[in-house]
Order: C-alpha cells, then sequence, then structure tokens
C-alpha cells in the first residue's frame, strides 16, 4: 500500500465514523433529556452512554496491540464535532482522549497492558486529575506529595476542576515524590480518597478530589515521562475540545439561520434585514477560520514528525480560536434571536452554557494567547 | 521543458530564492509603493526570459502551470525578497480571461505579447456610476461593420499611463437585463478617441486615471467570450481578484511593519502590545490555515466560490487593524509623513496606513461581498 492509499483508506474510515456519529446524534439528540441531566450525578444518560460504547468510540484512540482501534485524533475529531451539534459529547474528551493517553505516554507497560484494553471497552472509566488553582497547567504546578510507605505509595493532596469526574472508576493523578512529578492510577474507591463537586456553567460536574494518605494502585508515569506526556496528552485534549465546540457553533449557526429564515417582523422574514445579514456572515466566516485551523491542528497532532514546541503552539492557537469563537457565536446567537433565547425553553442557552464551559475548559483564549505568545519559534 | 510540479517544494523554494537572489537589482528591492513601468521592466523581462512571469498559466500558453502549493511558495519567495510589484494586468487578467474565453486566434495574437511585456495592460471596469454595482456600466459600444464604436467614461483605470492595450466592460445592448448586455473587448489604449487623465489620490500617487471614450473603436474579433457575454467573462477574472486580496502575504507584510515600529517606538516588549500583536498574529495564522485549505480545494478542480469572498473579508479588515495598532504606538512619528527616522533606522508609516484602507472597497466592498455570501452562501432572504 502506498502513502496515497493509506490516506485515502484513513479518509474513508473518517468519513464512516463521522458518518456514523451523524447518525448518532440526529437520532439521539433530546434536549428535554439534556435539561434534565442538569446539575444531577452522573450527568449523562445511561442508554446513551452504553450506545456510544456499543459503537467502540471509547476505543478510537487506544492502540491495536491494547484492544482498541488504534485510529488517529482525525477520527476522533470527527466523532466530536457531531456530538458537539447533539450536546452529547460529555465525556468524551474527559474520559476517552485525556486518561487514554496520559497513560499511553507514560511508561508503565504492564499498567498499559492491564487498564487500556478494559478502557477501550468501556469497563473502567478513567478520568485526569492534574489541576490544582485556578488557571495552574503543567505539571510544575503539582502541589499533591507522593509518599512511599511500606505497602504503598500514598498520596495527599487536592485536585480541582476534574472533568468526566462522575463516572469514573479511577484517576491518574500527578503528584510529587522524591524523584520528581509522576502520574499515579488510582480506583475511586481507595480509603482517603473523597470526591466533591461543584458544578459547570452547563450544568456538568466538576470534580473536586481530596486525597489524604490515599495508596495509588501504579506509577502510571515515572518522572522520566511525566511532564512531556502530559504536556502531549492536553495539547491534544484541548484540540478534541476544540472540535467538539466546533460542532457547537455550527450546530448554533444552523439553527440561528433557521430563525431567520422564518422568524417575521415588519411583514418580512427578520433575515432579509441587512444588519442581521452582517452579522450573521461574520459569524459564518469566523466558523470557516475555526474549521481551517482545526483540520490543520488535527493533521499537524496526527504527525509522527511533530515537535513538542510545534505541538505546543497548534494546540493554543486552536483553543485559543475555538474558546473565541465558540462564545462569540452562541452569544450572538441569542442577540439574532431576540427574547426567546433568554429562556430556558429555547435550545440556544443549552449551547452558549456548553460553549462557556468548554471555552474555560483546558486553558480559555486568554491563556492560550500568552502561551502561543511565550512559545515563539526562535527568532520571530 | 522544466516541470515545476515535479520538483520537491523544498527544492522549487530554494531555486526562486537563488534566481531572486541572483537577478533582482537591489535598487528595486523592498519599495513600500508600486513602481511605474519604466522602473519595473528590466525585472519582468527578466522573469519573462527565464519563463517565470506567468505562474499559474498553462504551460502550454508558455506559463509555469504551477499547482497551488508550488504558487504559494513562489508568491511567498517574492514577497520575502521584496520584489516590486509591476503591472499584473496582463498575467493576471487579460491572459487568464482569453485561456479561459478566448478564441485561438485571440490567444495567438495577444499571450505572446503579455508574456514578453510588448504589451502592457491595463483595465476599464469601473465607471464612475458603476463601483460596486458593477454590472450598471454604461459606456456604450455600437456595432459598426466588423467594429465596435465606443463612448463613455471609465474610472481607477490603474497604470493607464503605462498601457498600451486596454480590456473594458462596455453596454452592446440597453435592451435586456443589466448583466446581459454587456461585452469584454480588447482595444488599442493609445487611439485618438481614448483620453485618460491622472486622479492624485490621498497618499500622493497618481497610479489611478480617468480614461474618456470618445468615438474609440475596438474591432469586432477582439470581443473575448462572444458579444453580450462579458459579465460572465468579468466574474471569472473577479474570483482571482479576490482571493489575491485574501492572501495572507498582505496581513504579514503588515505585521512586519508593525514590529518595526514597535521595536522603533520602544513598545516592543510591552504586555499591552504584545497580547494585541499576538492576537493580530492568531488573525493572520488562522487566514493563512484557510487560504491553504481555499486554494487545495481550487486546486482539485473547482472554480473559485464564495470562499474567496471570505478570504477577501477577513484579510483586508485584518490588514487595517494591523496599521492603525502600528499608528497608535507610533506617537509622534505616527503623525508624520514620508519616511521618518526613529533611533536611526527609517520607516515610513503614513503610507501603508493608507495603502491598508483601498482593499476594503475595490474589487467590491467588504459590505458587497457580505450581502454576497449572505445572499448565495447564507441563503437568506431578500
Amino acid at each position: 500500500m502506498n502513502a496515497n492509499q493509506q490516506e485515502a483508506g484513513t479518509a474513508d474510515e473518517v468519513r464512516l465514523l463521522r458518518d456514523s456519529a451523524a447518525d448518532f446524534v440526529k437520532r439521539s439528540t433530546n434536549h428535554q433529556r439534556t435539561r434534565a441531566l442538569r446539575e444531577t450525578l452522573p450527568g449523562h444518560d445511561a442508554d446513551v452512554l452504553r450506545s456510544l460504547t456499543e459503537l467502540g468510540w471509547p476505543a478510537i484512540l487506544v492502540p491495536e496491540s491494547h484492544g482498541g482501534m488504534g485510529l488517529g485524533l482525525t477520527s476522533m475529531a470527527a466523532v466530536l464535532r457531531e456530538l458537539g451539534r447533539g450536546l452529547l459529547g460529555e465525556p468524551v474528551v474527559a474520559n476517552w482522549v485525556l486518561p487514554v493517553r496520559a497513560l499511553e505516554f507514560g511508561d508503565n507497560d504492564d499498567l498499559k497492558a492491564k487498564l487500556l484494553p478494559q478502557m477501550a471497552e468501556g469497563k473502567v472509566t478513567a478520568a485526569l486529575a492534574f489541576q490544582e488553582r485556578n488557571g495552574d497547567f503543567g505539571s510544575n504546578v503539582t502541589r499533591t506529595t507522593a509518599v512511599t510507605s511500606k505497602t504503598a505509595v500514598l498520596l495527599s493532596g487536592t485536585k480541582r476542576f476534574v472533568a468526566g469526574c462522575s463516572g469514573a472508576d479511577g484517576f491518574l493523578v500527578t503528584a510529587n515524590a522524591d524523584a520528581g512529578t509522576g502520574l499515579y492510577w488510582i480506583r475511586r474507591e481507595a480509603p482517603g480518597l473523597t470526591l466533591a463537586h461543584e458544578w459547570h456553567a452547563d450544568g456538568t460536574a466538576s470534580g473536586i478530589l481530596s486525597l489524604s494518605g490515599a495508596p495509588a494502585e501504579a506509577v502510571a508515569a515515572t518522572p522520566a515521562t511525566c511532564a512531556a506526556g502530559l504536556a502531549r496528552a492536553l495539547d491534544e485534549g484541548a484540540v478534541m475540545v476544540c472540535a467538539e465546540l466546533l460542532g457547537i457553533l455550527s450546530e448554533t449557526l444552523d439553527r440561528t439561520l433557521d430563525y431567520l429564515r422564518t422568524r417575521v417582523q415588519f411583514d418580512k422574514p427578520i433575515g432579509s434585514f441587512q444588519a442581521l445579514q452582517h452579522k450573521t456572515v461574520d459569524l459564518f466566516i469566523l466558523q470557516e477560520i475555526c474549521q481551517s485551523v482545526l483540520e490543520q491542528s488535527v493533521r499537524v497532532m496526527d504527525e509522527s514528525a511533530t515537535t513538542s514546541a510545534e505541538r505546543g503552539r497548534m494546540a493554543s492557537r486552536c483553543k485559543a480560536r475555538l474558546s473565541d469563537a465558540g462564545l462569540r457565536v452562541t452569544r450572538e446567537a441569542i442577540q439574532l434571536h431576540g427574547a426567546i433565547a433568554m429562556t430556558d425553553d429555547c435550545d440556544i442557552g443549552l449551547y452558549f452554557k456548553r460553549a462557556i464551559t468548554l471555552s474555560a475548559w483546558l486553558g480559555n483564549a486568554e491563556y492560550h494567547r500568552r502561551r502561543f505568545a511565550s512559545l515563539q519559534p526562535p527568532g520571530n | 521543458m522544466q516541470n515545476w510540479n515535479s520538483m520537491p517544494d523544498h527544492d522549487f523554494r530554494q531555486f526562486m530564492a537563488d534566481f531572486i537572489a541572483q537577478n533582482l537589482p537591489v535598487e528595486l528591492r523592498g519599495k513600500p509603493y508600486r513602481l511605474g513601468w519604466e522602473k519595473s521592466k528590466p525585472w519582468f523581462q527578466t522573469l519573462s526570459k527565464a519563463g517565470l512571469i506567468a505562474p499559474a498559466w498553462p504551460v502550454e500558453y508558455g506559463g509555469m502551470g504551477l499547482a497551488a502549493a508550488k504558487h504559494i511558495i513562489y508568491l511567498e519567495e517574492m514577497d520575502r525578497a521584496g520584489c516590486p510589484w509591476m503591472n499584473e494586468q496582463g498575467t493576471m487578467n487579460v491572459g487568464p480571461a482569453l485561456i479561459i474565453h478566448g478564441t485561438e486566434e485571440q490567444r495567438a495574437k495577444y499571450l505572446p505579447r503579455i508574456l514578453s511585456g510588448e504589451d502592457v495592460w491595463c483595465q476599464g471596469f469601473s465607471e464612475p456610476n458603476a463601483g460596486s454595482d458593477l454590472a450598471s456600466v454604461r459606456t456604450e459600444a455600437r456595432v459598426e461593420g466588423d467594429e465596435l464604436v465606443i463612448n463613455g467614461q471609465k474610472i481607477w483605470t490603474s497604470g493607464a499611463h503605462d498601457a498600451n492595450m486596454m480590456f473594458a466592460l462596455v453596454r452592446t445592448d440597453k435592451q435586456v437585463k443589466k448583466q446581459a448586455g454587456i461585452s469584454f473587448v480588447l482595444m488599442d489604449r493609445l487611439q485618438p478617441g481614448i483620453t485618460i487623465r491622472p486622479i492624485r489620490m490621498i497618499d500622493g500617487s497618481s497610479h489611478f486615471n480617468q480614461t474618456f471614450f470618445d468615438d474609440a473603436r475596438a474591432k469586432l474579433s477582439d470581443v473575448v467570450g462572444g458579444l453580450n457575454n462579458g459579465w460572465k467573462v468579468a466574474n471569472s477574472l473577479l474570483g482571482s481578484e479576490r482571493l489575491w486580496a485574501g492572501s495572507p502575504r498582505h496581513a504579514y507584510k503588515y505585521l512586519a511593519i508593525l514590529e518595526k515600529v514597535a521595536r522603533l517606538a520602544g513598545r516592543a516588549s510591552d504586555p499591552s502590545y504584545i497580547e494585541r500583536k499576538t492576537q493580530l498574529t492568531l488573525d493572520a495564522d488562522d487566514l493563512a490555515s484557510t487560504y491553504r485549505r481555499t486554494v487545495s480545494t481550487i486546486s482539485t478542480g473547482r472554480g473559485y466560490g464564495f470562499e474567496a469572498s471570505l478570504l477577501k473579508i477577513w484579510q483586508t479588515e485584518l490588514s487595517q487593524r494591523i496599521m492603525e495598532l502600528a499608528l497608535e504606538i507610533s506617537s509622534d512619528a505616527g503623525g508624520l509623513s514620508g519616511d521618518v527616522s526613529l533611533d536611526g533606522e527609517t520607516i515610513n508609516l503614513l503610507y501603508p496606513y493608507i495603502e491598508s484602507r483601498p482593499p476594503t472597497i475595490f474589487g467590491g466592498t467588504v459590505q458587497i461581498h457580505r450581502n454576497i455570501l449572505a445572499k448565495n452562501v447564507l441563503k437568506l432572504p431578500s
């Protein structure tokens, strides 16, 4: 098989996945359910989760050698874009992207062999707990400690902003030992582990994980691989959030266009008014810009030759753009709909709040612009 | 014959860079303004003799036949080296119009003369009452035997003073819907029936002209694409003009000016400046991603679509925002005209600031392009 055939093969796979995701979203979108699940635990519908699992999507990124599909981020992005349209994306990035990648980029092959096949089948759900204070990213801000006792490694500290926490069977937790910061796998039922929640803007749960001498089950990444692996997982995760955001803003734009074509005031469809047309065209342009930067980002992330600095710049470019655009499109959609969109009965508000949630997660636009500026290649 | 497209991208880039370095006279480099034909002619002829003057034309007509990715490299290397703007009407507009819509006789007669620089062309599209509403052209052409007799007035005829040939949109039928009565015709610019008058612009240049037709004559055989079919021919050119206007290289050029201003004005490490510059850089980088995505779809055989309008809007408004920031941070120097000395270096602020304004106007204002997108792409009601 030559490179072109391989690429065509991949394109076909991506198309199939996208079509099946679009079909799933068409059948399963139900915003009465979306409303009912807000600020509840676990916060997702068991039937929807079962269907997603049956479609094999927890396995998309898991390597074939560990029982997964071994597909790239291009495939995952295609699924997430569609799921975003139906507000069905939770908890894909949190449970099926971040922990899978963080584990894979670590150096515990036995743990990979044990956990990844179960994660691929949806039998074990993991979440990544790396953040402690507001606005802290990366591994150099960890205060949680890992102390080796006679029988186990005991973790102590508090993790905040843990997404995908409510259905998690265990957590990948960053913690400092004498040798440096590592990534530890700890079970939900471990003694000394408690989980509390605060609510995201969209009513999904954001976990607060308290650890007081809680025994870890294994080291997922030693200090030798932890920082680089985590950075890569977070960059990839940020781009995957962008895929979901693109689905959200595209759906919001489509619904807004429908409204502009049908809502009549002054005896005309309001979409005939130039002021509204121009505002909407600007949102459409933004959508196209977003699609371009997302497609390029996913491609760059999937290329094996990409350096960590390039990955960081690309991820920050992408998340800066999509975080901004997600917020802008959804709030302008409210303006273009008028007062009806401020009511809880109107679906636009659901998209608006999901966009707020995802825009802030894994670094908002302001954070990523600053990071992009700090990662400029030498000479610029 | 050289097959440029089979050359690896890196080698092609190197070839272009080397060629420019070895052949472009130093005094023509990095000029912020257009050079007249007299000054730029030697460089045109150097490119012409090397077969490098028409990157997008098919090889069979004497072009380089570059695929989209190679064409981008060609333009990037030209920009990087500060190659001067030259009269591009022949290679960018008349040539492609003839290649797509012309007859064999027209191509044989005109294309070689465009490539050699023997003919220099100017464009007669806009009129005092047909700007964004281009289909309202009134310059009238009446058929007399095997000739057209032309009367009326054009405006914004760029480079008319350097040109010996003109292509124009003229009204050949007043009885039909306005788009259906227009013809695209080629004519001798230097004939007695055509007079031009330069228009002095706010940047001090006189590149644009008014053009007056007083029983000017063109051959019927020089109508391109058939009588009354000119709107279609013109539209096939406007796409490439929009795509040109949407290229990120313009924005990058202004970003380089902004960075120089920031350095000379002592603002380069000011956090508030960095924050704003970063936003503009991201806007340019994301435009570049979109431009590449657009160009790659065009190269797979589709014509210019709505994407060209989209790129034009984003790019031209971005360039303006960049120059607005440059002026804002330049302090007192921002109020000076011409080359300004700062910290022992020279920079011209006023020229690029003014130069960034008209791209949101010519080729259809950005407001008209928003109308086009609203109607044709978003299918919003009228």
